[in-house]
């Protein structure tokens, strides 16, 4: 920079350009003060200017002794009189070089431009460069074109015609300037810049980069452009300019960019591009009026339309596609832990583990081509979201509706579907299938960086992550439609981790790790409480075995997470007690076969790889031999079932991770491939393995035909266990369940303890099932169940319905036999006057007394709640009803959100203190 | 340890391939069929018809008859009083023209009856559960004018599809009519035999219910002349009393199989057993009518044994009645007689059968305001008819198993209806 600012002499060409030129142009430099810039330097700099005949200096908003000053630029503009050609607008903060004057005099008479600036380099680096002109996409997003901290080879030494120059040092004809009435008081500078320069565009005035004409810029007048203040700024010029037509699709556009750019960002980690969004439309709306009267004052001297505008229009949106571009080097980083990715995509794509994670992701994502195209099926125990305004506060402290209601928590999973459907704008069906389609991918990814975690290198470790989300185990429970256990095996490997440390971060980022292991143990207990405790198995087998990474200490803490289960599991203890409600999982005896193939071969392998494939191998088979053998209540075989597939993926990862020609090498590799491919295989269906249909789509008859009383519920019973859509209850000669009749959500999936009221159905399908009970409806109407759908072989209802007065039956299901009841009762209100569900209660029309709700008494209900046989009832007359959770589950509930805040506060700690 | 961990993980394969996996989770197990008490009528009512519903039940409890025709039509509640026994009128209970009733009965002991009374003609039968098997009507005849109508009632809330395979003297008959006929609940659907095969003097009718439920009644209508019998499961084994005199009896034998049947009719009169009456073959869902002429001179009783499933049908025609019921599969030591009377100016009996090895006692009670008994000795093998008056109906128990039918004339007209029997009575 010392060098250049020793120059005094302009270069040749341009020098001789004005030398020809018989009436040189008279110019005004316009010279406006910057806070905390240095007015005299400037005004000593801009005396240097070698210029003739010598320029005219004026100061906008300061006084210096013998230079004429006023109080604004528009004022300054305005009180030129013509015999000047040209007004130099320059920032005091701008430091041109000797020669910068006549460059632009020369290049903008050369070019005809109205309109030209200077190159702007950085002040005070090693000619860094800032501005060389640009263009901007459609919302005046400016694109340089310039790396950051590029340096200045010349590389742009060529004038060229561009959307925009920068306010900091511009030249402009003075009877355009005059036209415009000069810069918009209220914009920061490079807002200000691109305003101008599209108000000259647009009166039909060239603007052109004149790069031999260089300025340094302190950047005092602002951000470098990247403060909500330019955002506003450029938002203006944005409004300003553009005529009405292209206004009409330009904001909602960029309003929704805004959107997408201020959430991408979050994911980064990155609060403050929403703030500026908001501050920039807030500011904006302050200042419409204003607005308006600059499109007013162009529209006089407007020649040109908006295509004028587009010709230096960048394509899409610079703003999202920068913010892509760091999302997606932060995913890819995830790949690879030797960070191949950040250092250039040569050598990313040569890092050993890229291939394995790309192979496996294209593989999830054929696997579930099913969901991309045909949606997510309901059936099983996959459901519908609830939408988050009610999923939440169920979660947080709400009624559980399963079955005939129960004060019971729901399962967390629920709380976690709330979660993700307000992270997607509320969309729960969007944020169901994204959820579905990209936990497995984080799964593979979680698998590969656990093997890395492992001390394992090599592409299998990704390739193993397909065993995991579908090998054994997790495809038998997903085959029934366990959405939880996908979910919940995507997330097991990153709990896993969390209780590894590198050896090169052994003493390093301590609380991080910690707050790693409350927050994978947090969300994976939300899907399957009891796989909290897999870590400290896994850790324990793998000192057990020589291994020297695992840390008791963390996985103890991964237990912590566990919290998010307790409320559940307080209300519900028969989940993780009672074997007769569980599914019944047999995992084929091939598994277990190929499992200890690729185990035991890899005992002649080196450390690291035999550590894991022991390890895999020994949790594997234990977990499959436990589920063999003993009769498992649902929570236990969800964990045992998803934790041999996590087994078998470690066997695989170190199967896989090197193939020598070794015979036992080579057994151990084609044992894991055998393992991919049946695991691979599982998700042949298109839909990652979970069962098709759509049970609430055939039941949606009862949504259709509902009358005032609304939709009831649906008693669905077959002699087929799996064609009862989530847990069933055991009945007399065939299983059985009540489900809501506007459709079966994710809460409930599963049934609470069976209380008074489930008791009493049982009781009343057991004598309706011997045929003693000839009016089965009236017997129904109480528990609000206004159809009976009968599934899969005849049975004994089949029989019992035949004979029978007051069930109806419908043909509205080809494979299954549909009963109306006439004479269903409403869930709550009176025949005459229903109540409706409204939020978590219900509520209608006040009724003088008691109002009967078919809902399993809890004290917690309100107005004045009793009991009338096992049924709830309140007092009508506040026209609605609401339940209150005990503060056990409002306190656990708090205790689960305050654990996720402070797991997030401690790895954002811990990385700052490392 | 790599060793330790090797033939750890070989002992958990082995485990986890054992062939006895736990036992899949099983649900309850279905309980035991406890059908409610119902019975199925046929009623008339209208055009100088009326019917009544005899109900007769050992407890004093409380019912429900409700009539059905093309849906619900009404219902009246009961109670059977002290005596166990109530008429009904079926007009109280909303029936109109022909009708079905459902009578839901106080307790599993309970029977019903009807007696549908003409201008010139009675008619009686008792009312039934419907059958869940194949069942079958034989006597019917559509010759010389004669009207045979197939009633078939569904009291149930469910649709029920019915297939009719009927056989006559021509042969196996084809019809799209007898196929697939619909009776939507709470309906009644009637096939009249006359309009579709006139001019058949035998005719005889599988009743096969596809889906749902239905009862077939048979109602033939011969110069003015009603009987009224419902369709039964065939068996190979019955018994029936049969009263004395009065015009031509035949018993009517008919098979619904496919194949040939050999019988056996074995003759009991009021000394006990007589001897054999006859023996033959069916041809394959063929019928045969024996005449009883000869042995009817007093009060006797015959015991059909078969080689394949069959239908005995009492057949009585004078100049003036006919009345037709079907023999009785069973034999109890309780029998409910609902509806059976002496109509006032006109006469009644019970026939009784003996069909053990032993004498028996047997008391005849009269159900009305106050019930009246009388006590009978009835030998081994013996028949025995008494006299009956004017009541809501008879229970007849005895020591030891009986078969029991009933008969009432006035004028000309007649009827009889086989007793109900109290398996556990």
């Amino acid at each position: 920079m010392a060098v250049r600012m020793s120059q005094t002499t302009p270069q040749v060409a341009d020098t001789e350009t004005v030398d020809e030129s018989p009436h040189p142009p008279r110019v005004r430099i316009v010279l406006t003060a910057v806070a905390g810039a240095d007015l005299e330097a400037a005004l000593a700099v801009v005396r240097r200017q070698v210029y003739e005949p010598a320029p005219e200096v004026v100061i906008v908003g300061d006084d210096v002794d013998g230079v004429e000053s006023v109080p604004s630029l528009e004022e300054a503009i305005s009180s030129t009189d013509s015999s000047f050609d040209y007004l130099w607008l320059l920032h005091a903060d701008a430091r041109p070089r000797p020669d910068a004057l006549a460059a632009l005099i020369a290049e903008s008479e050369r070019n005809e431009a109205s309109l030209a600036g200077s190159k702007l380099l950085k002040a005070g680096t090693m000619d860094e460069l800032e501005s060389v002109g640009g263009a901007t996409d459609v919302f005046g997003e400016p694109y340089s074109g310039l790396d950051e901290g590029e340096i200045d080879l010349q590389q742009y030494d060529v004038v060229r015609e561009v959307a925009f120059v920068q306010s900091a040092s511009m030249l402009v004809r003075r009877d355009l300037a005059q036209g415009l009435k000069g810069l918009d008081p209220l914009l920061p500078p490079v807002a200000a810049g691109l305003d101008f320069s599209q108000r000259t565009r647009l009166a039909g005035g060239r603007v052109i980069s004149v790069p031999s004409s260089e300025v340094y810029h302190q950047a005092r007048c602002g951000e470098r452009g990247r403060g909500w203040r330019e955002q506003a700024g450029r938002l203006r010029a944005m409004v300003t300019a553009y005529s009405p037509l292209t206004l009409l699709w330009v904001l909602p556009y960029d309003f929704l960019v805004s959107i997408v750019d201020s959430l991408a960002s979050l994911l980064l980690g990155q609060w403050k591009p929403m703030v500026r969004h908001v501050y920039s439309w807030a500011w904006n709306t302050y200042h419409l009026p204003s607005t308006i009267k600059q499109r007013r004052r162009l529209r006089p001297i407007r020649s040109e339309g908006d295509e004028e505008l587009f010709r230096f229009h960048a394509k899409g949106s610079v703003r999202l596609r920068a913010v892509g571009e760091e999302l997606t080097g932060r995913l890819l980083s995830l790949f690879d832990d030797d960070q191949a990715l950040s250092r250039g995509s040569r050598r990313m794509w040569s890092a050993p583990g890229i291939w394995g994670a790309v192979v496996a992701a294209i593989i999830v994502f054929l696997g579930a081509r099913g969901i991309v195209f045909g949606g997510m099926p309901n059936a099983g125990f996959s459901f519908p979201f609830e939408p988050p305004t009610l999923s939440l506060p169920r979660w947080f402290e709400g009624w559980n509706e399963s079955g005939l209601g129960s004060a019971a928590a729901v399962h967390p999973g629920t709380g976690a579907s709330g979660l993700f459907s307000l992270v997607w704008f509320g969309a729960e069906g969007a944020a169901r299938t994204l959820t579905t389609l990209l936990l497995p991918v984080f799964g593979v990814v979680g698998m590969g960086r656990l093997g890395g975690r492992l001390g394992l290198r090599g592409p299998g470790r990704y390739l193993a992550g397909l065993v995991l989300i579908a090998g054994p185990g997790t495809a038998m429970l997903v085959e029934r439609g366990s959405w939880m256990a996908l979910c919940a095996a995507s997330i097991l490997p990153w709990a896993v981790r969390a209780a590894f440390v590198h050896p090169h971060e052994f003493g390093r980022s301590r609380l991080s790790h910690f707050g790693w292991a409350v927050l994978t143990g947090l969300l994976l207990a939300v899907f399957s409480p009891l796989l909290v405790l897999l870590p400290i198995v896994v850790v324990a087998v793998w000192r057990t075995l020589g291994g020297d990474r695992g840390s008791f200490l963390l996985a103890l803490v991964v237990i912590v997470g566990g919290v998010a289960g307790v409320a559940f599991l307080m209300g519900d203890p028969g989940w993780l007690t009672d074997p007769t409600r569980g599914l019944g999982v047999v995992v084929d005896y091939l598994w277990p076969a190929m499992i200890l193939v690729a185990a035991v071969a890899m005992l002649v392998t080196e450390g690291r790889l035999r550590l894991a494939a022991l390890t895999g191998g020994v949790v594997s088979l234990a977990a499959l031999a436990a589920g063999r053998l003993v009769s498992l209540p649902p929570g236990v075989e969800e964990a045992v079932f998803v934790s041999a597939s996590l087994g078998a993926a470690l066997v695989v990862a170190g199967a896989l991770d090197a193939i020598t020609r070794d015979v036992l090498r080579i057994a151990a590799a084609v044992g894991g491939v055998a393992l991919v491919v049946a695991s691979v295989l599982t998700m042949g269906n298109g839909r990652l393995g979970l069962p098709a249909g759509d049970v609430n789509e055939r039941l949606s008859f009862a949504t259709t035909l509902a009358e005032g009383s609304g939709s009831g519920r649906i008693l669905l019973a077959s002699t087929e266990r799996s064609l009862i859509p989530g847990e069933a209850r055991s009945g007399p000669g065939y299983w059985y369940r009540v489900l809501d009749g506007d459709g079966t959500t994710l809460d409930e999936v599963w049934l609470p303890e069976p209380e008074e009221g489930d008791e009493d159905l049982g009781t009343s399908l057991g004598e309706i099932s011997s045929g003693a009970d000839l009016r089965p409806g009236a017997r129904l109407s109480s528990f609000a169940i206004d159809w009976v759908v009968l599934e899969g072989p005849p049975f004994i209802l089949d029989d019992a319905l035949t004979a029978q007065l007051d069930l109806v039956p419908l043909p509205l299901d080809p494979d299954a036999r549909v009963y109306e009841n006439l004479i269903a009762g409403p869930l709550a209100g009176t025949v005459d006057r229903p109540w409706e569900e409204d939020g978590l209660g219900f509520s209608g029309s006040p009724i003088d007394g008691r109002v009967p709700v078919a809902m399993n008494y809890d004290e917690g209900w309100s107005p004045d709640p009793a009991p009338s046989d096992w049924q709830l009832t309140v007092d009508g007359n506040e026209g609605s009803t609401v339940w209150s959770a005990p503060a056990s589950i409002t306190a656990l509930s708090v205790a689960v959100l305050g654990l996720l805040v402070a797991s997030m506060a401690m790895i954002l700690l811990g990385r700052r203190r490392s | 340890m790599k060793y330790v961990a090797a033939v750890v993980m070989i002992v958990l394969a082995v485990a986890a391939t054992v062939p006895s996996a736990p036992e899949a989770v099983q649900h309850d197990p279905p309980p035991a069929t406890e059908l409610p008490p119902i019975s199925t009528c046929p009623l008339i009512v209208g055009s100088g018809r009326s019917t009544n519903i005899g109900i007769l039940s050992s407890v004093n409890g409380q019912g429900r008859v409700s009539s059905f025709s093309s849906g619900a039509s009404g219902s009246v509640e009961f109670r059977t009083g002290a005596t166990g026994a109530v008429t009904i009128d079926a007009a109280e209970a909303g029936a109109v023209a022909f009708s079905g009733g459902l009578v839901e009965m106080p307790t599993a002991t309970t029977a019903a009856g009807v007696v549908t009374i003409g201008e010139s003609d009675r008619a009686a039968e008792s009312c039934a559960d419907i059958p869940t098997g194949q069942a079958f009507l034989s006597g019917g005849s559509t010759a010389s004018g004669a009207g045979f109508d197939v009633q078939l009632l569904n009291p149930y809330a469910g649709e029920a599809r019915v297939e009719l395979t009927v056989t006559t003297d021509a042969g196996i008959e084809s019809d799209d009519r007898f196929d697939a006929i619909r009776v939507p609940p709470l309906s009644t659907a009637t096939v009249r035999m006359g309009e579709i095969i006139p001019g058949r003097e035998e005719i005889s009718v599988a009743v096969e219910v596809i889906s749902g439920s239905a009862l077939a009644v048979g109602r033939q209508t011969t110069e003015g002349r009603t009987a009224l019998w419902r369709a039964v499961e065939p068996a190979q084994d019955w018994w029936l009393p049969i009263p004395q005199g009065g015009g031509t009896k035949q018993l009517l034998l008919a098979t619904p199989t496919n194949t040939e049947v050999e019988y056996q009719i074995d003759h009991y009169g009021p000394e006990g057993f007589q001897e054999g009456l006859a023996t033959g073959t069916l041809a394959a869902r063929g019928s045969q009518r024996v005449g009883l002429a000869d042995i009817t001179e007093q009060t006797a009783g015959v015991r059909v044994i078969s080689t394949g499933p069959l239908v005995p049908t009492l057949w009585m025609n004078t100049s003036a009645s006919l009345a037709l019921t079907t023999a009785s599969p069973v034999d109890a030591s309780a029998w409910l007689l609902p509806g059976a009377h002496s109509p006032p100016g006109g006469g009644g009996t019970a026939v009784i059968l003996n069909t053990g090895i032993e004498d028996v006692t047997v008391d005849v009670i009269t159900l009305r305001e106050t019930a009246l008994t009388r006590r009978f000795d009835l030998s081994a093998d013996a028949v025995l008819e008494v006299d009956l008056v004017d009541a809501d109906g008879y229970r007849v128990e005895a020591s030891g198993p009986i078969v029991v039918l009933w008969t009432s004339q006035l004028g000309g007209d007649g009827t009889a209806a086989i007793g109900i029997p109290i398996q556990d009575g």
